[in-house]
C-alpha cells in the first residue's frame, strides 16, 4: 500500500481531526488572502482618492510669498521648460506626475449679464512623463486646447450652451467652448476656470510662462519631502518646494491603514492556527500510537513515518490554501463593495498571491506538524504493542 | 538463525527495578516451533521484542544468522523486520480505516499480490470479508487477518505474542491450525503464551519466571 493511499484513508478515518485542521488552515488563508487583497483594493483606492484630492508637492519659484500667490493676481513666473528638463532629469525622481500651472487671479471677469466677478484662472500643462521611471497613468487636469472646465461658482453665471468669454491682455476677447462643469466643494477651482496652458498663456500675454509645478511625493512623511527639496534645487536653484502636508498625510494614513491591520491580524491568526494544528497533530500522534509502533514492527522506516505525518499536513495544507485563497479573495470581493468607493468594482483574484497559497500554506502546516512527527518517530513500538 | 546470548533487561520505574530478562540464552532453528509460557510479568513479550529487534537488551547478545541485530544501522534492522519477520498481537493492532485487504496489503512491502493475498483469505475463511473494516469483524476474524498480515511477505519467522489471549476455543483452534500449518511449511514460529494449551505443537518449548528460564 503507498503511503500517499495510505495517508488518505486515515485522513477521511479521522474526519473531525482532519476537518478542524482543514478549517485553521482555511481560516488562517482566508484571513491572509482577504486582508491583502483587501490592502491592494485599499492602495488602489488610495491613488484614486489622491487623485480626486489632487497633487501634495507645490514647486514654486524661490521666496514665493504664498499669501500673495493665492490673493495676488500674478506672482513670480518661470519658464514652462522647467517642467520638461525636470522630467527629462535621471536624478529627478523623488516626485511624480509633474504638471505646470499658470495660477492667476482675474480681478475683472465680466459674466454674460455684465456683472464684474474676481476668479481664479488655472491653466493646466499635460503631465510631463518621466521617461526614466516607470511610466503611470496621468492624474492632472486634462483641459483640451479651446476649451474650458468651469468652477461650480462661476458656472452658476452662465446658462448652458453658453461659452465662456474673457478679455485677454490685449484687450481681445476671447470665446472658449465650455467643456465640464465642476461640481462644487472643489476648492480654490469652485471660483475659477481651468484652460489649457497654452490658451491661458495666450490670454494672460505669458507665452512659455508657468508660476507653479504640482506634483505627488509619493510617501512625504518618510523624509522623502528633503529629497525632492534636494533634487529640484540641485537642477533649479531658483525654485522652491513646498508640501501641502494635509493631502500628504491623508494619504499616507489611508495607505498605511489596511497594512497596520495585515501586519496585526495576520500574524496572529497564522500563530494561533499554527499552534492549534500543532495540538491536533500531537493529539492524533497520541490516539495512533499503536498504528505507528505497529508500523515500526512491519519496518517502517523513520522517514517513513516523518512522511505519514507530515504529508497529511501537507495535503490539508494545499486544500486549505485553495479554499482559503477563493474564500479570501469572496469576502475581500464582499465588505469591499462597503468599504471601497472606487475601486471595489476592481477587486479581481490575485494569482500572485495563489501561488504564494498554494506553497506557503502547506509549507507552514508540515512545519506545524515537525515536532508531533518526530515525536512519532520516537514512539516505543515494544511499548505501545504490547499495552492490553 | 536466531541465537540469544545472556540476554538481561531491565525496567526502572521510579525508585522500582524490574527485572525482565535474566541471562537467556536461547537458539531458535529454521522451522522451529518455539514456545515461550511463563505468568504474566515474567518477561515473555520482551523476549519476544528482543528477538524482534525492538528492545535493546542491557546485555547480551541477539544474532540473526550470526549478525548481531543491535549492531546493525537502523535502514538494516527495518530491513530485517520487514523481510524476516511477521508479528501477531494478542490485541490484533488492525488499522481501524483499512478494510482486510488494506490491512494485509500494509505488510506487502509496496507490492500487493492480490493472487496470494485471495489465496490466503479463502485459507483462512475471509474471502466474504475483504473488503470489511475491522469494526465490522469478529475477534476471530480480526486475528485471522493479522496472521495473513504477519505472514503475507513470507518471512522467515512469525513472532506472536499471546494471539489466542482473545480468542474463543474454536477461533484459537482455527488460528493454531493456520500457524502449525506455516510452520509445517518451513516458517520458524517464535510463540509467546501463559498458558501450556498449545505447547504440544512446539519443537522447543521454555518457561519464563521473573525474567529467568526454568
Amino acid at each position: 500500500m503507498n503511503p500517499i493511499t495510505l495517508i488518505l484513508k486515515e485522513l477521511f478515518y479521522r474526519k473531525v481531526s482532519s476537518m478542524i485542521i482543514l478549517l485553521t488552515v482555511i481560516i488562517a488563508a482566508t484571513v491572509s488572502v482577504a486582508i491583502f487583497t483587501l490592502s491592494k483594493a485599499s492602495e488602489n483606492e488610495t491613488r484614486k482618492i489622491m487623485r480626486e484630492q489632487g497633487l501634495n508637492l507645490y514647486i514654486f519659484p524661490k521666496g514665493t510669498n504664498l499669501i500673495d500667490f493665492y490673493s495676488v493676481s500674478n506672482t513670480g513666473a518661470f519658464p514652462e521648460e522647467y517642467v520638461d528638463k525636470l522630467a527629462e532629469s535621471r536624478t529627478f525622481d523623488a516626485v511624480r506626475h509633474l504638471t505646470g500651472i499658470l495660477q492667476v487671479r482675474y480681478p475683472d471677469w465680466t459674466d454674460p449679464n455684465g456683472s464684474s466677478h474676481q476668479i481664479v484662472l488655472f491653466g493646466y500643462k499635460d503631465e510631463a512623463m518621466q521617461r526614466f521611471l516607470p511610466a503611470q497613468e496621468t492624474m492632472g487636469f486634462d483641459v483640451e486646447k479651446g476649451k474650458v472646465h468651469l468652477g461650480s461658482l462661476v458656472a452658476r453665471n452662465i446658462r448652458e450652451g453658453d461659452p465662456f468669454t474673457i478679455k485677454g491682455s490685449d484687450g481681445t476677447i476671447r470665446s472658449f467652448e465650455i467643456a465640464k462643469r465642476l461640481d462644487e466643494g472643489r476648492g480654490m477651482i469652485d471660483q475659477g476656470v481651468a484652460f489649457n496652458l497654452s490658451d491661458l498663456q495666450e490670454v494672460l500675454g505669458m507665452q512659455g510662462k508657468i508660476n507653479k509645478i504640482e506634483a505627488l511625493g509619493c510617501v512625504c512623511k518618510d523624509g522623502r519631502i528633503k529629497n525632492a527639496r534636494n533634487q529640484v534645487q540641485a537642477i533649479f536653484s531658483d525654485l522652491e518646494v513646498t508640501e501641502i502636508s494635509s493631502i500628504a498625510d491623508a494619504r499616507e494614513n489611508q495607505r498605511l491603514m489596511m497594512n497596520k491591520y495585515g501586519a496585526f491580524l495576520i500574524p496572529f491568526i497564522m500563530l494561533s492556527c499554527l499552534l492549534i494544528t500543532g495540538l491536533l497533530f500531537y493529539q492524533n500522534i497520541t490516539v495512533r500510537n499503536r498504528e505507528i509502533g505497529l508500523l515500526k514492527a512491519m519496518g517502517r522506516s523513520t522517514s517513513g513515518i516523518l512522511l505519514m505525518i507530515i504529508g497529511k499536513a501537507f495535503i490539508l495544507g494545499l486544500i486549505g490554501g485553495i479554499i482559503g485563497f477563493f474564500a479570501g479573495h469572496f469576502v475581500a470581493e464582499y465588505f469591499g463593495k462597503e468599504i471601497f468607493r472606487f475601486t471595489a468594482p476592481d477587486i479581481k483574484p490575485l494569482w500572485n498571491v495563489f501561488f504564494y497559497s498554494i506553497v506557503l500554506f502547506p509549507l507552514l502546516w508540515m512545519l506545524a506538524s515537525w515536532i508531533p512527527a518526530l515525536m512519532a518517530t520516537q514512539i516505543d513500538a515494544a511499548k505501545t504493542l504490547s499495552q492490553e | 538463525m536466531i541465537e540469544l546470548k545472556n540476554i538481561s533487561k531491565e525496567y526502572v520505574k521510579g525508585k522500582e527495578v524490574f527485572t525482565a530478562l535474566k541471562d537467556i540464552s536461547l537458539k531458535v532453528g529454521k522451522g522451529d516451533f518455539c514456545y515461550v509460557t511463563g505468568p504474566s510479568g515474567a518477561g515473555k513479550s520482551t523476549l519476544l521484542y528482543v528477538i524482534g529487534g525492538l528492545i535493546h537488551p542491557d546485555s547480551g547478545v541477539a544474532t540473526y544468522n550470526g549478525r548481531d541485530i543491535y549492531s546493525m544501522n537502523s535502514r538494516d534492522i527495518n530491513q530485517y523486520r520487514r523481510k524476516n519477520l511477521g508479528f501477531m498481537f494478542q490485541q490484533f493492532h488492525l488499522m481501524p480505516y483499512l478494510t482486510v485487504a488494506g490491512n494485509i496489503s500494509l505488510a506487502c512491502n509496496g507490492k500487493s499480490p492480490s493472487e496470494k493475498i485471495e489465496y490466503y483469505l479463502q485459507k483462512c475463511l475471509l474471502s466474504d470479508k475483504r473488503n470489511k473494516y475491522p469494526s465490522e469483524l469478529s475477534v476471530g476474524e480480526k486475528q485471522r487477518t493479522a496472521f495473513i498480515r504477519a505472514i503475507i511477505s513470507e518471512p522467515e519467522i512469525l513472532l506472536a505474542d499471546e494471539p489466542t489471549g482473545n480468542l474463543d476455543q474454536s477461533n484459537s483452534d482455527v488460528l493454531m491450525s493456520l500457524v502449525r500449518e506455516y510452520n509445517d511449511g518451513g516458517g520458524t514460529v517464535v510463540m509467546v503464551s501463559h498458558n501450556h494449551e498449545f505447547e504440544k505443537y512446539a519443537t522447543e518449548s521454555i518457561e519464563l519466571r521473573q525474567g529467568s528460564m526454568q
